[in-house]
């Protein structure tokens, strides 16, 4: 007797509860665009944020809802773009973009720029920045703490065992996480065909920068000169005391660097900060180089 | 003076996380950002009251009058798990901003052991409607103090400099048994 109420009841309950849902669905249904989802499936799904919208999911719906521009994830490139665009029904707008990476604008590592003491607060560059200002001497160079590694969700950028952070360009997906990440400014995107930039910040004079750096940009205008006499005086141009390479057109050459007596004025493959983009460099270095993260 | 009594025993003295650990997994999942833990803790305040009354009207009115109350668990569940779903889509259509904060936590509570905790407490102690009620949202409250109080916690974690061996869940789990010993300190406070 009693099985039989209680298969009653659990039956009642189920068969009445599927019911008033059922009905419930139909009355409190809220139209959805299917195009959110649709869009949100060919998106990569790492929440990194580079398009500016908090996850995926809130600009598929931005994508979908909004009409906002397709061509936002950096992640996915021209792949998720041309993606997007297929589910949205729209012609991919102008030529594909070229890949963007991290670059990082200081090449004062350990041996370079040095410590003038201990730093032992929070290990965090923002903090160092804010509670005493010092790391290494310079006080517009990087910290060396690692704030970009940590912000990476690409495992893309790693300090070298100098304290100098560089990029790998093969994981680099130009979120921009790690520029946002660097207090002092040091890390930019750009195309990754470019090779010369001057690798340096500092706004010290000659004389002070090169005290405090041996990699530092002293004002001396080789670089500027050197573009001048290429005939494209547009290519370096000074900014304060700081040499600096036109992002407008990219026309600077590795040449105008030659001459450079502390190598700020350097071609990628030269510079500290891009250790691993050379194919040929040996495992071993790369492999020390990835653990310091820890 | 009994419903104040219940209300502050399950907020303070016997806190659904930290006497019974109950609810672990939104506790320690849930609580890296006070945000995120606050829209937790309401959503599970709201669906723990509603529980409350839902069940002592199962309870009261259905299992009992019946002879059934073995059938506790099974039916608690089924209830809760339609009601919540219910909940979910009328939110959804009538307060859409109320939707967003809640978000994804209201499905994910609706089997977190907590809840069905309520539900099968306040049947085993048999308290009155109001007294149920005040149950369930004195659990809720105290849920929500605690994964605050966490998240709070957790946040100041990220930049601490934690010995590698507690580094990630370890130190978490100690720092919900400090919580715990600090909330052994409201024993006594009210007598239920």
């Amino acid at each position: 007797m009693i099985i039989i109420q209680a298969i009653l009841l659990m039956g009642v309950l189920g068969v009445g509860f599927s019911v008033f849902l059922g009905f419930a669905n139909k009355r409190f249904h809220v139209e959805t665009n299917p195009k959110v989802d649709e869009v949100e499936e060919v998106l990569p799904a790492v929440n990194c944020g580079g398009c500016g919208y908090p996850s995926c999911a809130a600009y598929a719906e931005a994508v979908a809802e909004n009409g906002e521009d397709i061509d936002l994830c950096v992640v996915g490139g021209a792949e998720t773009t041309t993606m997007i665009a297929h589910v949205m029904g729209v012609e991919v707008a102008g030529e594909d973009k070229e890949k963007l990476v991290a670059v990082v604008f200081c090449q004062g590592d350990s041996e370079a720029a040095g410590f003038p003491g201990e730093y032992r607060g929070i290990l965090d560059c923002a903090a160092a920045v804010y509670s005493q200002d010092v790391a290494k001497r310079c006080k517009y160079g990087c910290l060396g703490l690692g704030s970009c590694v940590n912000a990476c969700p690409f495992d893309a950028i790693h300090m070298s065992e100098t304290g100098i952070p560089y990029v790998d360009a093969e994981k680099c997906t130009a979120c921009g996480k790690c520029v946002t990440a660097c207090p002092r400014d040091l890390i930019e995107l750009h195309p990754v065909s470019h090779e010369a930039f001057v690798y340096c910040k500092s706004q010290d004079p000659g004389a002070i920068a090169r005290k405090v750096c041996k990699k530092a940009c002293i004002a001396c205008k080789i670089c500027v000169k050197a573009a001048a006499a290429d005939d494209n005086p547009d290519a370096v141009t000074m900014n304060g005391n700081l040499a600096v390479v036109n992002t407008e057109n990219y026309t600077a050459k590795a040449e105008y660097g030659q001459k450079c007596p502390t190598d700020a004025y350097s071609s990628r493959k030269n510079s500290v900060n891009y250790e691993s983009f050379i194919k040929d460099k040996p495992k071993e270095k790369a492999a020390a180089g990835g653990n310091n993260k820890e | 003076m009994q419903i104040v009594a219940v209300f502050f025993v399950a907020v303070l003295v016997n806190n659904f996380v930290l006497y019974y650990f109950v609810g672990i997994c939104p506790f320690i999942g849930v609580s890296k950002k006070v945000d995120a833990a606050t829209s937790m803790g309401i959503a599970v305040t709201f669906v723990m009251t509603i529980t409350a009354a839902v069940t002592w009207l199962i309870n009261n009115l259905v299992l009992i009058p019946f002879g059934l109350p073995f059938l506790e668990y099974v039916s608690y569940i089924v209830v809760i798990a339609s009601l919540v779903q219910f909940l979910e889509m009328f939110i959804k259509k009538t307060f859409p901003e109320l939707y967003k904060t809640l978000g994804i936590f209201l499905p994910l509570i609706t089997t977190n052991c907590a809840i069905l905790f309520v539900a099968l407490i306040q049947a085993m102690r048999s308290y009155g409607f109001i007294t149920s009620i005040a149950f369930g949202f004195g659990a809720g409250v105290g849920f929500t103090l605690a994964i605050v109080i966490m998240a709070g916690i957790r946040e100041q974690l990220e930049v601490a400099d934690i010995p590698r061996p507690f580094r990630g869940a370890a130190i978490t789990l100690i720092v919900a048994g400090v919580l715990a010993l600090a909330f052994m300190g409201f024993t006594g406070l009210v007598s239920a």
